[in-house]
């Protein structure tokens, strides 16, 4: 137990020393939110009752975490494959499921700071007001929601090779934060467009997060679908994690 | 070729460091390893030699739990392969291919504290970056170090945890003569103190020189097993060299003595275990010849003999 500790914590600790990495995670979305905030009126509702500082908000937070775990998992995952450390790990007292289960579970615990250094910027530029209650309940709902995010990090980095990585990692991130409706609200697609989005994981994620705050509450659809993703994702890693297994790779 | 002279091992009456009976391991159609056995007993250093190719590798990852067998049995310390990983009495330094084997970003002192916290009962700290000779590495980022440098690493990971038994598989690929002379040094001090050793190499000299036994394993079965010295007596070829025109592979094969038969071009160099009679058949056979040329056995061509490898005699084999 003391070792799965140590693994993690030196998980976490490799992280958030990449100066790479924190760039990207946390530059990204807060850069996005104080460039697109003045795009339209803060204070304009857009897709139901939300104001667009609160949706590029909670868009931004979604964004965020997606950004965090593809890149956590993805990109790392296989460099580090690549680089036969992680079947360096595989010859140590460690269990084998915990190198799986420790990149998840460290992407996730980077993820909430992202999450919180979104919402503070809201709060500073955006002039978010949310009671401190909806505050905690919505970073909590975004945090729970995102390891979908984090698993589908972790089955990239076993997937692809250290070379194509990069560019999976890049295409994911464009297609599940553009299309998954995180820079334009879904109601302003087109038709087939909201179709794409309704079927992918990161418009689910906010959409949690933007019910929320607008005063619908729980968002059981999206939940449900995001259990799915989460399922089948992870049945997935369990899947590539044992061919590897069988072939001595893993 | 069977010259498989099986030492009697004393095992002390403790189960011996690792056995590996019967064993079969297939990549799809391609047969890996074809019915290996071996032994090998605690406190011994053994090589496994042999060319690329030769189920070398396989053999290390099946006795590591990394592969499972296909058939018969394979023990280590006397469980199995992955109970002795999981109890932390066994260490491996595995081929990296253009890998360092080390996490990016992290310092080598990094590295080697969270190793130590894997396992129940690792060596001191101290004791360890002496052994593997990385006191002036520690503070250095894994991606900042040479390729000898990283292999040393890779060794002090191989030993943080003070495991009984250490595979090594190719450790030197990556070094030059002199950071493999160091890096021996080392190992030659860390089976004295009674560990058992089991390293891959295709170097013959290193297996010579380090290795308390050399087992030859070629296209996944043991074709030697034995020390050095004994393996190079039992060969005991001689190359015979002569430059021919017509230089008949088929026919020359068939001369007294003959294990090998090498031809380049017009120059054709012959394996032999008994030179004298190859000499006498070559003369008889009424082919013309000149240059003849009979050198003694290295452990080179020992090995050659032994594996039946057609690579011309002095050419670098690949690493």
């Amino acid at each position: 137990m003391s070792g799965l500790l140590a693994f993690g914590r030196f998980e976490v600790a490799r992280l958030l020393r990449s100066w790479k990495f924190l760039a990207i995670t946390v530059g990204f979305p807060v850069l996005f939110y104080i460039l697109f905030l003045h795009d339209r009126s803060p204070g304009t509702v857009v897709d139901g009752q939300v104001t667009w500082r609160v949706y590029l908000m909670v868009s931004m937070c979604s964004f965020g975490a997606l950004v965090a775990a593809l890149n956590a998992g993805g990109s790392r995952l296989s460099t580090e494959r690549a680089s036969g450390w992680a079947r360096q790990l595989r010859v140590t007292p460690i269990p084998a499921w915990s190198y799986v289960t420790t990149k998840v579970a460290a992407t996730t615990l980077v993820v909430l700071p992202v999450l919180v250094l979104v919402e503070l910027v809201g709060m500073a530029f955006g002039g978010v007001h949310l009671g401190v209650g909806t505050w905690i309940e919505l970073t909590a709902l975004l945090w729970v929601a995102a390891i979908p995010f984090s698993i589908l990090g972790v089955f990239v980095g076993f997937m692809v090779n250290a070379e194509t990585a990069y560019p999976v990692v890049t295409a994911l991130m464009f297609v599940l934060g553009y299309f998954g409706g995180l820079f334009n609200p879904v109601g302003h697609m087109s038709a087939p467009l909201q179709t794409a989005a309704r079927a992918l994981p990161s418009f689910h994620q906010a959409s949690l997060g933007l019910a929320l705050v607008d005063g619908h509450g729980f968002g059981v659809q999206d939940a449900v679908v995001l259990v799915s993703y989460t399922a089948a994702l992870a049945l997935a890693v369990l899947w590539k994690h044992r061919v590897e297994e069988s072939r001595g790779l893993a | 070729m069977s010259i498989v002279p099986d030492p009697i091992l004393d095992t002390g009456g403790a189960a011996p460091a690792l056995r590996f009976g019967d064993v079969v391991r297939r990549y799809g159609r391609h047969v890996a390893l074809d019915h290996l056995d071996l032994q090998v007993a605690r406190g011994e250093t053994v090589a496994l030699l042999g060319p690329n190719g030769a189920g070398k590798s396989t053999t290390i990852s099946l006795l590591l739990g990394l592969l499972r067998p296909h058939g018969g049995c394979v023990e280590v310390l006397g469980t199995s392969p992955r109970q002795a990983v999981a109890d932390g009495r066994v260490g491996a330094m595995l081929q990296t291919g253009s890998g360092s084997g080390l996490p990016p970003g992290v310092r080598v002192s990094g590295v080697l504290e969270l190793v130590r916290r894997l396992y129940r009962r690792p060596a001191p700290l101290e004791v360890t970056v002496e052994r593997a000779g990385i006191a002036t590495l520690m503070r250095r980022p894994t991606n900042r170090l040479s390729g000898g440098e990283a292999q040393r690493v890779r060794f002090a990971v191989a030993i943080a945890g003070d495991p009984e038994l250490v595979f090594l598989d190719e450790p030197t690929a990556a070094m030059d003569v002199e950071s493999r002379r160091s890096f021996w040094a080392m190992m030659r001090q860390f089976g004295e103190e009674g560990r058992t050793i089991v390293f891959a190499t295709h170097h013959l000299q290193e297996a010579d020189q380090i290795a308390d036994r050399v087992i030859v394993i070629n296209r996944g079965t043991v074709v030697a097993n034995g020390p050095g010295a004994t393996l190079k007596a039992a060969v005991a070829s001689r190359q015979v060299r002569f430059v021919t025109a017509h230089p008949d592979e088929r026919m020359l094969d068939q001369l007294a003595g003959v294990t090998d038969v090498v031809v380049r071009g017009t120059g054709v160099t012959l394996i032999s275990l008994d030179a004298d009679a190859t000499v006498t058949a070559l003369v008889h056979s009424g082919l013309e010849f000149c240059d003849l040329e009979v050198t003694g056995a290295g452990l080179e061509e020992a090995f050659v003999a032994l594996t039946e490898c057609a690579i011309a005699p002095g050419q670098e084999r690949a690493t």
